[in-house]
């Protein structure tokens, strides 16, 4: 096992442009999960970023609030500002238990692909975009709803980093982050709903619903077209398109399929006018 | 009661006697033992479920640097298990491996990566053979070289058992109304925070000392003289402070012979610590267990037969399963009356790891199954649930059909104090659709009335030695696993003596220093410990009041002892504990006694009457108020009240800590702890993805503390460690029916099937998630027994000393 301990974003690139296999780490909270037992991580390269104080940043600027790639969700939960995005103290909230919160970071949930992850939902329901920094490509701004191809499939190239995350600043007439898990705290979440409407439109989000965090686009057509849903059964064609959830050991298909549904329609049916 | 007789320490809550050790830190639990040159042992466990051995090759970890020392099956070919009836185990395989995770190697190294690695360095070369993972495959016909055991009565199958007790079939024919249904209750582990450690050192002058995290010093002491072909005198075994046992450290283990080994090649110490993912494979968890039963009822709803049976899932070794098995067909009637009873049960072998005891040992499941079921029979013949539970209770001081002595008896004060407390008779029916309220109602044996191994030899004693100082030593070879016995221990001497428990030192859990006491399991050691420990001091305290009576020419009768002092029970007249013991070891000696409990005989007059009889029953009723979330099938239970008659509550801060504790762990085994597998490879063995209730599961749980005065137990007291968390599950499931009107006849009650009873009741079907039947089996020739009549006692067995009256 080698580690290189980055001593700047400069040079976390750098290492990260001669070797490209090296795995990253922030937080940990997902990189050591597997450790020990998986023990061709121990072969590994590592490049240790935590401690790259130039990343553990949370920028409010007029349009949007950046969030470093070592932002952790206990800097959003504790910070005041982020009133105006109350998805994401929300979201982080309800990430593993407080230890967890202080040391996992937003860019680490992204980069990790999880399809159950918590913290992607409520930054994707917000429009976020992801930006990407390499040594020699400069930076690049990927939105969040397209940075996965599949599962653990990201647009991300092998040299670069993620140095931050980008979410717009816009007013939201109605939002809200529901997390179904097996327990209230350190728990994987088993049927995850994110939302939100603005002048944008409605963003609707779904976590452990398909091989990625994703958007729900038949679902968004049907809520903004108006469409007459008189209960959760009337959402079972547009979620069926939207999402394949699987059974694995946390869950089944039908229960996530039926609860999803059950959820959003509750969720949505005291704010929309075409829910009766 | 007189003032005199008053119990000054029995009764009043107190901090435990190892409380700051612990919360401090400062407890040496195994893991913490560290030995000079210390080498640290690792395990290779299969990685197929069932197969031949065909070679191990150890060569390539033997040449790696560090490595001092490796040992195969070879190196210890000689058989045990906890129940002489099923010895069915070596530390290591030496040509079958039967789970994923059976231990076949094990490796000594100068430190834990080396031994790691070493373990994975070793070749195995398997040649599998057919497998069975559950109860049908397990009772399949299967080819003689393909059982897992070649010893039962046929193919998989470990044990049956066939006891008929009256005319089951005659009183159901003529029953008012019969009932019948079909119950799973699923398999899972202690989850102990500490896991399994052991420390071995074997010594120049050839005498071996074993450190483990072990509930039964005694059984391993055993099994180890003789897997080591050893004489037991040149071994001693001490049990280290459990973090937790549950029943999961009560068994002999692969790691513990595997350090004793280890040190005797290489004559270093050598620790083998398990992992979690290690202690999912040894387990000895809960046995899931399938069942079915048939009831007939009078109009009252009162019980006139009840026709029982289960299928047991035991897994790959025999450990205590033909306990468990029996267990599960041993209590039903100590509850109720049921003067007509019939027990049918069958354990299988499959190829995951053995089942044995934990908490409630093979008891929680019939119960389960017979609380759910009186809640549908109470619902169909329209009776309150608590009331029809109320009218059939088994009397104090009677027997039961199956031959079980039932002594005192505080259920009917339980269902009324809970009652009462959650405002059951109100409540229920009123609550809004998602709120629902169940009660059910169970009992737990105070100890084993038979010991594990056939002997006359007492269960239990206790050493007591007065230091010339005043000072007090109580030695006896309990082990305390965090429910408390070290207190009951200090507790009880205190009390005889006039002391205060922290006056008590005490020497615990060492087969050199200390006389015997065969382990924590079956909620024995506060009654036969409480009772041995009891006799050694009053007979330290009948020579102290001796001696002080003829210094002061007083009369020994009037004397007692409390408040550190030997006096006089009117006048005070008399002197300090410390100043009266030179004056007695000057008239006796060294002031030293022996204090033994032998339980009364009670097994019953037919072959497996050895399982469930006890010198004393507890009893426990619960209600829960649960929340179920129509939308995601969440079970929340919001609010638990539980009585318990614990006889006498010794301590009761330490009851209140034993039944919530045993709540919490009842909310795991009802909500989300399950073992799962697939092809036999455990699925999820480890804390992330196994799931337990964390603090926030937690409900607030009121207690109430039932106190019937056992007439044999210490001070009457009987058991609270295991009891209370059998009503536990059958009330939950009771509650959730009550909240939304759905049947969930399997545990865990998870989200998933909640949801899936709710989809099959919006379809017009009965709401219900559960097994469909049970499988045909042949369960053998029946063992018809006469019962015995609850209304005809026998009458030499009756204590003389009854409810309310002192001891
Ligand atoms: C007990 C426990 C409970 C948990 N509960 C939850 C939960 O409820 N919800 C949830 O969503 N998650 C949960 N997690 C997972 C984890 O905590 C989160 O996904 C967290 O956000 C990961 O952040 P990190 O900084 O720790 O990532 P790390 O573990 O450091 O990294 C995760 C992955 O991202 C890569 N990576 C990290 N930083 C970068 C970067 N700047 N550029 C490129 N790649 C990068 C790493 O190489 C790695 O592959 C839990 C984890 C644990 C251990």
């Amino acid at each position: 096992m080698r580690v290189h301990l980055a001593s700047s974003l400069q040079d976390a690139l750098a290492f990260k442009a001669t070797e490209p296999d090296a795995w990253p780490i922030a937080g940990g909270t997902d990189a050591m999960v597997h450790w020990p037992g998986a023990h061709e991580m121990h072969e590994r390269t590592w490049l240790d970023l935590s401690h790259l104080n130039e990343l553990r940043t949370v920028e409010f600027r007029d349009d949007f609030v950046e969030l470093g790639a070592l932002a952790t969700y206990w800097d959003v939960i504790r910070d005041a500002r982020f009133t105006a995005l109350p998805l994401l103290p929300q979201a982080a909230a309800t990430v593993g238990a407080v230890q967890i919160q202080t040391r996992g970071t937003w860019a680490g949930n992204i980069a990790n692909a999880s399809p159950a992850a918590d913290g992607v939902p409520a930054l994707m329901a917000y429009d976020a975009e992801v930006v990407l920094g390499s040594r020699d490509g400069g930076e690049r701004v990927v939105a969040l709803a397209d940075f996965y191809h599949g599962y653990k499939q990201l647009e991300a190239r092998p040299e670069e980093l993620i140095t931050a995350v980008r979410v717009p600043l816009r007013a939201h007439d109605h939002q809200d982050f529901i997390k179904v898990g097996s327990r209230a705290a350190q728990a994987i979440t088993k049927v995850g709903l994110a939302y939100a409407h603005s002048s944008e439109g409605w963003r609707i989000v779904a976590n452990s619903m398909a091989p990625t965090v994703c958007r729900c686009a038949a679902v968004e057509t049907l809520v903004a077209a108006g469409t007459a849903v008189a209960g959760p059964d009337d959402l079972a064609d547009a979620i069926a398109e939207d999402l394949t959830p699987i059974d694995d050991i946390r869950s089944t298909g039908a229960y996530r399929l039926r609860v999803f549904g059950r959820v959003l329609y509750h969720a949505l049916q005291p704010i929309c006018d075409s829910f009766s | 009661m007189s003032d005199r007789h008053k119990l000054n320490v029995i009764g009043t809550p107190a901090a435990k006697v190892d409380g700051l050790t612990k919360s401090t830190g400062q407890e040496i639990y195994a893991d913490d033992i560290d030995l000079p040159k210390m080498l640290f042992g690792k395990m290779l466990g299969a990685i197929v479920p069932h197969a031949r051995i065909v070679s191990i090759d150890t060569s390539k970890a033997a040449a790696l640097p560090g490595v001092k020392a490796i040992i195969t099956g070879d190196d210890m070919p000689r058989k045990y298990g906890i129940l002489p009836v099923s010895e069915d185990e070596y530390p290591l395989e030496t040509d079958r491996v039967r789970f994923v995770g059976d231990p076949v190697a094990a490796v000594a190294a100068v430190d834990e990566a080396t031994a790691e690695e070493a373990v994975r360095l070793i070749e195995v070369e398997y040649e599998e053979l057919p497998t069975a993972f559950d109860i049908d495959e397990g009772l399949a016909p299967v080819a003689e070289e393909a059982r897992i055991h070649d010893y039962g009565p046929r193919d998989n199958v470990h044990k049956l058992v066939n006891l008929h007790f009256g005319d089951v079939e005659g009183a159901i024919e003529r029953a008012d109304t019969v009932h019948e249904g079909v119950y799973f209750y699923s398999g899972n582990n202690h989850l102990a925070m500490e896991e399994h450690s052991a420390v071995a050192q074997y010594g120049a002058d050839g005498r071996l000392t074993v450190w483990s995290s072990t509930q039964t010093p005694h059984y391993v002491h055993k099994a180890m003289a003789k897997v080591l072909d050893m004489p037991a005198s040149r071994i001693r075994i001490v049990a280290t402070p459990n973090g937790g046992g549950f029943g999961g450290k009560s068994d002999p283990f692969p790691h513990e012979f595997c350090a004793a080994k280890l040190s005797m090649e290489s004559g270093r110490p050598v620790k083998i610590t398990l992992t979690r993912e290690e202690v999912f494979y040894m387990h000895r968890g809960r046995h899931p267990v399938l069942m079915w039963l048939r009831t007939g009822h009078d109009d009252q709803g009162h019980i006139t037969a009840l026709d029982f049976k289960s299928f047991v899932d035991g897994g790959s070794y025999g450990s205590y399963g033909v306990a468990s098995t029996y267990y599960t067909g041993a209590l039903q009637t100590v509850t109720y009356k049921i003067p007509n009873y019939r027990f049918r049960g069958v354990r299988v072998f499959t190829n995951k790891p053995a089942c044995g005891p934990k908490r409630g040992h093979g008891t929680p499941q019939p119960r389960y199954a017979l609380e759910i079921h009186l809640d549908k029979v109470a619902e169909k013949l329209g009776l309150d649930p608590v009331r029809m539970r109320r009218s059939m209770l088994v009397d104090e001081y009677t027997m039961t059909a199956n031959h079980m002595r039932v002594t005192s008896c505080g259920l009917d004060e339980c269902l009324a104090k809970i009652a009462e407390a959650a405002d059951f008779e109100r409540v229920r029916g009123t609550l809004p659709y998602g709120k629902g309220i169940g009660v059910a109602v169970g009992s737990y044996l105070s100890g084993a009335g038979l010991p594990i191994y056939w002997n006359k030899m007492p269960h239990t004693s206790v050493d007591l030695k007065v230091d010339r100082g005043g000072g007090v030593c109580a030695k006896c070879m309990e082990i305390d696993i965090g429910q408390g016995s070290n207190s009951v221990l200090a507790m009880t001497v205190a009390e005889v003596l006039g002391l205060t428990p922290d006056d008590v030192q005490l020497v615990v859990s060492d087969t050199d220093t200390t006389p015997i006491d065969l382990g924590s399991y079956s909620s024995r050691v506060t009654f036969m410990m409480g009772n041995a420990a009891k006799e050694a001091a009053e007979k330290i305290r009948d020579m102290l009041v001796a001696a002080v009576a003829e210094k002061l020419g007083l009369n020994a009768t009037e004397l007692v002892l409390r408040h550190r002092r030997v006096e006089h029970h009117g006048t005070g007249e008399g002197m300090r504990f410390a100043e009266a013991v030179p004056i007695a070891e000057a008239m006796f000696g060294q002031l030293s006694s022996t204090g033994s409990y032998t339980p009364p005989r009670l097994a019953g007059p037919y072959k497996g009457s050895g399982v469930g009889p006890s010198p004393a029953y507890s009893y426990s009723a619960a209600a829960v108020l649960v929340d179920v979330d129509p939308e995601t099938g969440i079970v929340t239970p919001e609010r638990v009240w539980m009585a318990h008659d614990v006889g006498r509550a010794v301590n009761p801060m330490l009851v209140e800590g034993q039944v919530e504790g045993s709540v919490y762990m009842a909310l795991g085994e009802i909500l989300m702890e399950e073992q799962v597998f697939r092809n036999g490879l455990h699925k999820i063995p480890s804390m992330l993805e196994y799931k337990s209730p964390t603090f926030l599961e937690m409900p607030p749980v009121e207690t109430f503390i039932v106190e019937s005065i056992d007439g044999e137990g210490p001070f009457g007291a009987k058991e609270v460690g295991q009891g209370p968390l059998l009503p536990m599950p059958p009330a939950v499931a009771n509650a959730v029916y009550d909240a939304v009107g759905v049947r969930i006849d399997e545990l865990p009650i998870t989200p998933e099937k909640v949801m899936a009873a709710l989809a099959d009741k919006e379809k017009g079907g009965p709401g219900r998630f559960g097994p469909g039947g049970v499988p045909e089996v042949d369960f053998g020739e029946v063992l018809a027994v006469d019962p015995v009549w609850y209304d005809q006692p026998p009458e030499d067995w009756i204590p003389t000393v009854r409810r309310g009256e002192e001891s």
